[in-house]
């Protein structure tokens, strides 16, 4: 068959349409089909997504194409630039890292949106610098919880298990007395 | 101490056979990224503030050395690759880190338990390795380190982001924990696929034994948390430690399944495989860690007695390519390493049978 539109070609491509319940089928070879296709899609290239965009779709950000980018650069807003290591949020992007401490400030408003993505939170809840949390919490509720699996071990007879668990109860205990930490 | 003492053909310190739960749980291992307040990350640094970086943190260091508690500091550039590559495969140092040229360095503490990069990814990963599964015993080593050296260095601290870092991924608590374990029966049953997209949905990763990319050799697998920021570091461990307990469950009951229903397989097949460690001519790396894993199930289930564990975890870092070439002397094509691990092999696992052969095997050997 022969494309219907410009009757030179051969037609590999059916377009089917539906109007008013009215069904039409249309041959087209490739090079016209593509004029038609409303997205003009390229459907037989194997598209090849950069990694930077991979990333950004990850983060469900935008994406500009780099290219695009530099040849309009007033149709996107100029994204900040941090002033001790000149990251903007794109490098940051293309990149998936940050360049110095600094940029957390710079970024302090985007990075939220990142993280939340690859993180449980977008705020820190753990040990901070000065303050001085103990490792002993942590111990104590391991022994608590080894000595619920005793008990249980000596309800259900397994004696062996239950002598293990008892050392095991004794060396944490014994690691407790010493402040939490192994001696050297 | 000098490098050879960290070069030497032994398992290292956090190798042992000490700790809880050894026949599943390998080691368990923790990392802290920190970085020092102004100072830009290494990816974007210059050699010289590289320099400054590296100086402050062994000044650092050394202020907080004791009697019990000594570095030994190595410069990555001065090493040959081929030490660096030893130092790689026994855990020490980052693949990442041995490549680096940019006044990247490792402080090394000498039972090998503690290892203190420079320059890495960030300015500082603080890790701390334990035999057998002790996350919170390996968790307050590295804490106890930490918070003496913040004492004179300034971190890069940020009330909502935590400890700030150059990727994203370990911002926070800065930890990241692991624990390596051996699950031939969770694997053989198929079942491990299953473990590792729940633990993905749990957020942990799987990865190989030689880390990120590296396939499942050996049956050996790291389980480690993905997350780091919004989490405690208490949270972080103790969801390890479940996710941990559980698979060792899951394995236990594997293995007892499979040991009830094909023992007589499994007798064979461990057998084969501890002939093959002992008699075999050419060994490639797979093949090797494949025999070690059957022999160290069949010591486990009580098949094979001969070989103790602490031989097997010993082959298991040894078989690796540097290794082998530090064994031979010299670097080595891969056929020929696949010669030298093979007699490499032969000699550690005959060791018990004929000490008196060991010395006359050599001649005809290469």
């Amino acid at each position: 068959m022969i494309c219907e539109h410009c009757q030179e070609r051969q037609a590999t491509v059916t377009v089917t349409q539906v109007v008013n319940g009215q069904k039409s089928e249309k041959h087209y070879c490739e090079v016209c089909a593509q004029n038609f296709h409303p997205f003009n899609l390229d459907f037989h290239k194997e598209e090849q997504i950069p990694i930077h965009q991979l990333v950004s779709n990850l983060f469900g950000l935008p994406v500009w194409n780099s290219g695009t980018q530099e040849k309009a650069p007033s149709t996107t807003k100029k994204s900040a630039e941090c002033p001790t290591c000149g990251f903007t949020f794109r490098k940051f992007l293309n990149e998936g890292k940050l360049g110095c401490p600094q940029c957390y400030e710079t970024f302090g408003k985007q990075l939220p949106l990142v993280l939340s993505k690859i993180q449980a939170g977008t705020t820190h809840s753990g040990k901070a610098p000065g303050k001085l949390k103990s490792n002993n919490e942590w111990i104590k509720k391991q022994i608590e919880s080894t000595r619920e699996q005793l008990q249980l071990a000596i309800h259900e007879e397994r004696f062996e298990d239950a002598a293990e668990l008892r050392d095991e109860i004794r060396e944490m205990e014994r690691k407790l007395e010493r402040g939490g930490v192994d001696a050297p | 101490m000098n490098l050879e003492h960290f070069l030497k053909s032994e398992a290292p310190g956090w190798m042992d056979v000490k700790g809880l739960e050894t026949d599943i749980v390998l080691s368990t291992r923790i990392r802290l990224a920190r970085n020092l307040k102004g100072y830009r990350f290494p990816l974007s640094f210059t050699e010289n503030e590289a320099h400054q970086v590296d100086g402050m943190i062994e000044e650092a260091l050394q202020s907080i050395e004791s009697d019990a508690l000594k570095f030994s500091h190595f410069t990555v550039k001065e090493m040959p690759a081929l030490q660096r590559q030893v130092l790689v495969e026994k855990h020490l140092i980052s693949p990442l880190l041995a490549k680096k040229e940019k006044s990247a360095s490792v402080h090394l503490s000498n039972d090998e338990t503690i290892s203190i990069m420079v320059n890495e990814e960030d300015h500082l990963r603080i890790q701390c390795l334990a035999p057998g599964l002790q996350l919170a015993e390996t968790y307050a080593n590295a804490f106890k380190l930490d918070s003496k050296l913040e004492e004179h260095l300034p971190y890069a601290f940020n009330e909502s982001f935590g400890y700030l870092t150059s990727c994203p991924t370990n911002v926070g608590t800065g930890l990241r924990a692991s624990v390596m374990m051996h699950l031939p029966a969770l694997t053989m049953s198929k079942q491990i696929k299953i473990v590792t997209q729940m633990l993905a949905r749990l957020g942990m990763v799987v990865r190989g034994i030689y880390g990120e990319g590296s396939e499942n050799l050996g049956n050996i697998y790291q389980i480690s948390n993905q997350v780091t920021l919004g989490k405690s570091e208490e949270e972080i461990l103790k969801d390890l430690q479940e996710v941990a307990l559980q698979i060792i469950k899951n394995e236990r009951g594997a293995r007892e399944a499979l040991l009830k229903n094909s023992r007589i397989i499994l007798e064979d097949r461990f057998n084969r495989s501890l002939g093959t460690l002992k008699y075999a001519r050419i060994m490639t790396s797979e093949e090797a860690a494949a025999c070690l894993s059957n022999v160290r199930l069949g010591v486990d289930m009580g098949i094979i007695r001969e070989v103790p564990l602490n031989v097997l975890n010993e082959c298991m870092i040894l078989i690796q390519p540097g290794f082998v070439q530090q064994y031979a002397g010299t670097t080595l094509q891969a056929g020929e390493r696949d010669m030298y691990r093979a007699k490499l092999l032969r000699e550690k696992l005959n060791l018990n049978n004929h000490k008196l052969n060991d010395k006359g095997e050599e001649r005809y050997d290469v």
